[in-house]
């Protein structure tokens, strides 16, 4: 009896709503949509030191971010001898590889890493829904099927994180930040081992 | 087109052209980095390094040390603006990336031993190995400079030719390595300072 009731209260804390579960209550005004300014200068070369920790193995390089035009930026990944392992091209929703090194070049990997960049750079995100707890908000976004919810703290997007069955699938996180320029960001994915930590330079 | 234009072009092209060896003068190249690599038994440098991208405003610049050892111990180390060494010995891959010691870095270890053996292979004096490279010799007035493109098409796929410009006295100054993209990556090499005793410490990690 004790394990059939204890597993009815797993399976209600399962399905609560994600904002819920984090101590959101939903919000009366709901902006239309969300902006995410950190890659959005064309002027600016955003150039960061990576550290890739995929299951127990480690490896670095030079992530390079730039904004061509509007919904249109360049993800550059090389090694610290500058020699290119791979270069996407992210114009509007298509998705082009311009170069990538043959031992990468694999459907599933590419998958995630569109959708990690994609996340990253997506500059203007339709917003769905929005929810509060104190100078925190938090807001429901969709893209392709996919939710993802945006943290703002006093205004500040903190975090971006896809959502699937109210649990965390990958969360994108920003932190010293300042004039929109984010010096450290945290992608973590919580169904594989991946972690990516990027460091400005 | 304005003929002063093509005067001024011309005399650009005139002053700063690579003129092609002659085979004579590539043999005395080859000998004179041959015999310079048999007598230098260390190498200390700093390096500064351009990444080129087109799409770039700026190219990322970083900087560092090197430290080579005859016949075949090269630490690459850079300190700014991040701290990552890659020390090449024994056959094997070092990396010391912010303090992660590592011996691998997926799907680049073959790269990076090539272009080691190439760096190598410059001060050695036994680089100019044509089964391998297509090799083209160029001069200008104060340097030489040898195109080397990789026959290994794996290799070209990466990169398609190194360029490796030499002083008059025949120690290496800058590479060039470009990719099949035209955007590429230079390193020059500044004061270099040969047959110092290095620390034994300096190669271990």
């Amino acid at each position: 009896m004790r394990f059939f009731l204890s597993s009815i209260f797993v399976i209600l804390i399962g399905c609560t709503p994600y904002p819920k579960k984090m101590g959101y209550d939903q919000s009366t005004s709901t902006s239309v949509e969300v902006t995410n300014p950190y890659f959005s200068n064309v002027d600016h070369d955003y150039v960061y030191k990576a550290s890739i920790l995929v299951f127990d193995k480690q490896f670095g390089g030079i992530l390079i971010i730039k904004k061509i035009a509007e919904n249109n930026h360049r993800v550059v990944f090389t090694t610290e001898f500058g020699n290119t392992i791979f270069d996407f091209s992210f114009e509007g929703d298509g998705f082009k590889v311009n170069r990538i090194l043959k031992e990468m070049d694999r459907k599933l990997l590419l998958n995630i890493l569109e959708k990690d960049f994609r996340s990253l750079i997506k500059e203007h995100i339709p917003s769905i829904d929005t929810f509060k707890n104190g100078n925190k908000s938090l807001v429901k976004t969709q893209n392709r099927a996919k939710k993802y919810f945006y943290l703002f703290e006093s205004d500040t997007l903190t975090q971006i994180a896809h959502i699937a069955n109210q649990k965390e699938k990958v969360v994108i996180k920003f932190s010293k930040i300042s004039n929109n320029i984010v010096d450290y960001i945290q992608i973590t994915h919580n169904n594989i081992k991946l972690q990516i930590r990027l460091t400005a330079i | 087109m304005n003929k002063f234009l093509v005067i001024t072009l011309l005399f650009i092209e005139a002053v700063t052209a690579q003129t092609k060896m002659t085979s004579a003068e590539a043999q005395v190249l080859r000998t004179m980095v041959k015999e310079k690599a048999a007598v230098t038994k260390t190498i200390l440098s700093d390096f500064t390094q351009y990444k080129h991208l087109d799409f770039l405003s700026n190219d990322i610049e970083s900087n560092g040390k090197l430290a080579f050892q005859a016949p075949d111990k090269v630490l690459w180390q850079y300190s700014a603006p991040f701290s990552y060494s890659i020390l090449f010995k024994n056959e094997k891959l070092y990396i010391n990336d912010n303090g992660n010691k590592s011996d691998l870095n997926v799907g680049s270890n073959k790269l990076f031993k090539q272009l080691n053996q190439l760096i190598t292979a410059s001060i050695n004096g036994d680089m100019f190995i044509s089964d391998e490279f297509e090799i083209d010799y160029f001069k200008t007035d104060d340097s030489s400079i040898v195109h080397f493109t990789p026959k290994d098409t794996q290799f070209s796929e990466f990169i398609k030719t190194f360029h490796i410009s030499f002083s008059k006295t025949g120690e290496v100054t800058r590479v060039k390595m470009i990719e099949p993209s035209n955007d590429y990556t230079l390193i020059i090499f500044h004061n270099r300072i040969e047959n110092k005793a290095i620390p034994d410490a300096v190669f271990s990690q």
